[in-house]
């Protein structure tokens, strides 16, 4: 089933400072929810593991992630797909780009994903509102991460 | 695993059981009372209902290990030294079961709506209170008449249903 | 009628051992050593596997064994079958893509089956799969039939590049464009009939057991015919020889078609356990069920009624597409053909018929028999454009009806049945009066008054069943003939042991197949006891689908007791030293004519044992015989339904008010079962109208796999019914027995849809009709009345 959801962020801090913490694989892994590793692989694709649960299925993702159409530090897009076992699949890809703004830097993000398996059967209505909840906390490290001294509003 | 102690049925059972354990699993694996059934893994279809502490809970959705200490009665504990419970009575009498699936917890259900509900049950109430027992086979029309005539012959001093 | 014969509310034998929590389901049963199965399934509707590896989970705590489709086959085991050849049009046999019990190089659709983990228990089986790589290489899935049949649609059997299965047709197609070309008038309808899931509350589940000693293996399993999966098993599957292979079917907690066919799960646990050297349970749990069990109905369907200037029927042409989904299942092919077209005739006598199907290929679960089984399918056209013709032509819909029925019988329809008996204006005047149709006008202002719509909706249907004669299934692509057995065994202190190739899956049988010896015997019900379900009991039958347990299998029993009582005779002469001839048996006594000398049923028993009045010369001892009866003609029940409901037309809420069900089954058995059947396939109807529908995503995703987003009727969206009866016996078998199990089924939802339209003065409503259809629908309605 499909899954859409874009929304942005406004992160206290340069441009150059967010886009260096976006193509850092050790900030990566820090900010997303239940990431349990990451690894390059090249330059621009990495494979991670991260743990998710959805309502009553949760499931460890293994994934292999690709950065495209890289344009520092306007933004890039990153496309993957994980296989969950018996959960299920998640597969799909986000726009991220990045504008200066008087507060720092605001990213936009534009995700298109498709889900499948039992987090399509079981998990389908809960879908959408635990992907804003992830993104919603993978930003609030994120934040963090850019600018630890300056707390998220 | 953990150690749980439990009442079922009058008896006192002890076990080991994984944490993880849902209740429904352990009356049918480890104390093979395999009346309670367990048919869809959601809490929506009450085959799985049993009574702990005298309340109908659902137990596909309830863990062994919070029920330590507490009393459990399952379809096979209704029946008293040998005879039926007014409400088993009142399904066999109105042909309130087909497949017999769903009718331990049926009746689970039925018995816990008359203790929180009474005696006299009219046809509303019995339909509204059934909505957490599905059945596919009877189209709830005799398992209605089954629980009002059930619900009747549990007031104390009624006449058995196989009397009437 | 004595109080546990023919005719009687005989309280139910079986009862007893369910209200008490002893029933024995499959999953109820543990043998020794048992291993748990569990499945791992594709989460994509549509792929390629490049490869699978399992070394991580074999390595895995706790598991005995991983296996996948490649090990099948290294065993040479076969793909799971579909039993009924159907011909296009052009001739070409249908196209019947391999269906391999694990999957080999692809999957086809949400659940199918990649892999099986055997292990110490279910939760290790369940870590283990996590631990299998499956890579696969996604393809484009194709879920909507339409799109299916596009040129460049996804392919997803190369046996079938255009995804068609068969393009098949039935009736004189000149004939009925002569008609069309003469009619005055033309209703035409486009229906969707809505895929649904067929939930009976026990989710299937199998016990493999292999005895190295013997060589043997047993199944236990959720089955509705244990000797056909054995059959199938045996000599197709290839599994082990028959005699090699017990099936059992113990207490099943319901099917309505779906535990007919021989599936995977099944069929991998028997194989496993030999491999594995353990038994191997798996039990569905409810999600498993809902992607794996076979879906029902799904049709998109054109139809046209060509009528004369006063309203007569001159002919119906239909063109059908049927979902079948990824495989064909078991008799997945027979059910939008043999079993839908020639019940187009509805109770009607329409000159001339003719339909086309399509069967097609989709990335879903696979489609087959569900409750009533392409009967509700015709009965949903028939009845929903028999309706929008009384409509456009400014007819009572009953009155238009009434001037359309069938009136004589025989009556051979274009479309193969031969309509045996019945009276149909008797059961729509029985349900007319039980409805109160004189006041309905009334009750509608009333409800207009509140601020509600009123409908009322009525549904004249026919079914065939009695499934079926063997020689006239055979003839149209049967795999098998579709007859069944019986043995009496009459032990030497009278009790009776009924051998039934018949299956009880919450009919009741225990109960109505004791009535009938009761009956004919005339012992008590307590000393009967029927067998069913163990193919090591009973030697052959075909089970219990299509509503032929009575008319079908009691017919058998029938016969065996026809032998019994004519062998009992002779013992009753030698014992009372009389000739043969002279031996009358009533009442469970058999007496010499005209004397008073007589022995009862029991006593002559003893007697066919201890065999000392009678030489083995001249009568073999013993009480046993065994039948196989063999229909002569299905059997045709029918009946009206009336649905009366009302709307809210600010929430869409329905709610339905009144339900009035006659029926004609011929004779009844026992008529709190019939009721209760009636009861329960209404409720499966309105569920069908109302409330159900399998819905995949366009990604093919099942998202409607679980109680939560699947609505089962529950006790509070239905109402008490009203049951009243009409009988004309059929004259096709011994007992005058129709068949009752599909009728509530197959005439529910056009009564209700029909219902629903009236209220909301059009037609355009579809199933499920939700709250929210419906709210749709009155909206156009309340637009479309301020427009006028």
């Amino acid at each position: 089933m499909a899954m859409t959801m874009n929304g942005e962020a406004v992160l206290p801090a340069p441009r150059d400072t967010v886009w260096a913490k976006l193509n850092d694989p050790e900030v990566l892994k820090a900010c997303i929810p239940g990431c349990q590793s990451l690894e390059m692989t090249s330059e621009t694709e990495f494979v991670a593991v991260a743990k998710v649960k959805v309502g009553p299925v949760s499931a460890t993702f293994k994934g292999r992630v690709q950065l495209l159409d890289l344009d520092p530090p306007n933004g890039y897009r990153i496309q993957g797909e994980g296989e969950g076992g018996v959960a299920g699949f998640a597969k799909g890809g986000a726009k991220v780009s990045l504008e200066e703004v008087p507060e720092g830097t605001k990213l936009t993000y534009d995700v298109e994903a498709t889900i499948g398996g039992k987090l399509a059967q079981l998990g389908g209505r809960l879908i959408n509102g635990v992907a804003k909840k992830m993104a919603d906390e993978f930003f609030g490290n994120f934040a963090k991460a850019v600018n630890p001294e300056i707390a998220v509003v | 695993m953990t150690t749980v102690t439990m009442t079922v049925n009058g008896k006192s059972v002890t076990a080991n059981v994984d944490p993880r354990t849902l209740l429904s699993q352990f009356v049918r694996e480890n104390l093979r009372l395999t009346g309670t059934h367990v048919g869809c893994d959601t809490s929506q279809c009450g085959a799985c209902v049993v009574h702990v502490d005298g309340r109908a809970v659902k137990s596909c959705t309830t863990l062994a290990v919070s029920c330590d200490g507490s009393s459990v009665t399952t379809i096979e504990g209704l029946a008293v030294d040998g005879a039926l419970h007014p409400m088993q009575e009142a399904f066999r009498e109105h042909h309130g079961l087909q497949c017999g699936f769903c009718t331990p917890g049926m009746i689970m259900s039925a018995v816990d709506i008359v203790n929180r509900k009474g005696n006299a049950l009219d046809e509303h109430t019995i339909r509204e209170e059934l909505e957490g027992n599905i059945c596919r086979c009877t189209g709830y029309h005799n398992i209605v008449k089954a629980v009002e005539a059930g619900a009747r012959a549990m007031a104390p001093g009624a006449t058995s249903i196989a009397a009437e | 009628m004595t109080t546990t014969g023919i005719g009687a509310p005989v309280r139910r034998k079986e009862d007893f051992r369910f209200i008490t929590g002893q029933g024995r389901y499959t999953d109820d049963i543990e043998r020794p050593g048992q291993a748990h199965a569990y499945f791992l399934r594709s989460p994509h509707a549509h792929a390629n596997i490049r490869s699978i590896d399992v070394s991580a989970a074999r390595a895995m705590p706790g598991v005995v064994g991983v296996l996948t489709g490649e090990d099948l086959a290294k065993d040479g085991v076969g793909g799971l079958i579909c039993g009924w050849m159907i011909h296009s049009k052009d001739g070409s046999p249908m196209k019947a893509g391999a269906h391999p019990a694990l999957a080999v190089g692809k999957v086809r659709y949400v659940g199918d089956h990649v892999a099986v983990v055997i292990a110490e228990t279910l939760a290790a089986a369940k870590d283990a799969a996590e631990a299998i790589v499956v890579d696969y290489e996604t393809l484009a899935p194709v879920v909507d039939m339409n799109a299916a049949v596009k040129p460049g649609a996804p392919v997803i059997h190369d046996v079938a590049s255009d995804n068609v299965v068969y393009d098949w047709h039935l009736g004189d197609k000149a004939a009925t464009e002569a008609a069309f070309a003469k009619a005055k008038h033309v209703a035409k309808i486009d229906l969707v009939n809505n895929r649904l899931v067929p939930n009976p509350m026990e989710t299937r589940a199998a016990i493999g057991e292999y005895d190295a000693g013997t060589e043997g293996y047993t199944l236990y399993t959720t089955s509705q015919n244990p000797h056909v999966a054995r059959l199938v098993l045996s000599a197709f599957i290839g599994i082990a020889p028959e005699h090699k292979l017990r099936v059992i079917a113990p207490d099943v907690g319901g099917g309505f078609g779906s535990k007919i066919f021989i599936y995977a799960e099944e069929t991998v646990c028997v194989w496993a356990a030999k491999k594995v050297g353990r038994p191997v349970k798996w039990t569905s749990d409810r999600t498993e069920a809902f992607l794996s069990d076979a879906h029902g109905r799904d049709h998109i369907t054109h139809a046209e009624l060509a009528l004369d200037e006063r309203g007569k029927m001159l002919a119906m042409r239909v063109k059908t597409k049927a979902n079948l989904g990824a495989y064909l299942s078991t008799f997945s092919s027979c059910v939008p053909t043999y079993l839908y077209a020639p019940l187009l005739s509805g109770q009607y006598d329409i000159p001339a018929i003719y339909c086309e199907v399509e069967g097609i290929y989709t990335n879903t679960a696979p489609v087959d028999a569900y409750r009533g089984a392409g009967r509700p399918e015709a009965t949903f056209v028939v009845e929903r454009i028999v309706e929008v013709a009384a409509r456009e032509l400014g007819q009572d819909p009953a009155a238009f009806r009434r001037k359309n029925f069938v009136r004589k019988f025989p009556h051979q329809t274009p479309v193969i049945m031969a309509y045996d008996t019945g009276d149909y204006a008797a059961s729509l005047d029985k349900a007319l009066e039980l409805i109160d149709y004189k006041n309905i006008g009334k009750r509608k202002r009333e409800s207009a008054r509140a601020g509600k719509l009123r409908g009322i909706g009525f549904s004249a249907y026919i079914e065939a069943c009695g499934i079926a004669p063997s020689a006239a299934v055979g003839s149209l692509g049967a795999g098998v003939g579709l007859w069944e057995s019986a043995e009496v065994r009459v032990n030497p202190v009278g009790t009776v042991e009924v051998l039934t190739g018949s299956h009880s899956h919450g009919q009741g049988h225990e109960t109505t197949f004791a009535q009938l010896v009761c009956e004919r015997l005339g012992i008590p019900i307590d000393q009967v006891a029927i067998v069913h379900g163990d193919t090591d009991k009973v030697q052959f039958g075909m089970g219990t689908y299509g509503s032929r347990s009575g008319a079908v299998g009691m017919s058998a029993l029938s016969k065996a007791l026809d032998k019994v009582i004519a062998k009992a005779k002779k013992v009753a002469a030698y014992a009372l030293e009389a000739s043969d001839a002279d031996i009358e048996f009533k009442d469970g006594r058999f007496s010499v004519a005209g004397t008073d000398k007589s022995l009862a049923f029991g006593e002559v028993a003893l007697q066919a044992y201890i065999a000392h009045k009678f030489s083995g010369q001249d009568l073999e001892p013993g009480l046993k015989e065994g039948a196989f009866y063999d229909p002569t003609n299905f059997t045709f029940p029918s009946g009206v339904h009336i649905c009366e409901l009302e709307i809210d037309p600010d929430t869409g809420v329905t709610k339905i008010d009144r339900w009035v069900a006659v029926d004609d089954f011929g004779i009844v058995i026992n008529p709190m079962i019939v009721e209760g059947q009636v009861h329960g396939g209404i409720a499966q109807g309105v569920g069908q109208a109302l409330l159900e529908g399998a819905h995949y995503d366009e990604t093919g995703q099942l998202v409607t796999a679980s109680y939560m987003d699947y609505c089962m009727p529950r006790a509070d969206d239905l109402p008490s019914f009203t049951v009243g009866a009409t009988v004309t016996p059929c004259p096709s078998n011994p007992l005058g027995i129709k068949g009752c199990g599909e009728a509530g089924a197959i005439a529910a939802p056009p009564a209700v849809i029909n219902a629903l339209t009236d209220a909301l003065g059009h037609e355009d409503v579809t199933m499920p009709a939700t709250p929210q259809v419906v709210w749709r629908a009155a909206r156009k309605a309340a637009l479309r009345a301020a427009a006028e």
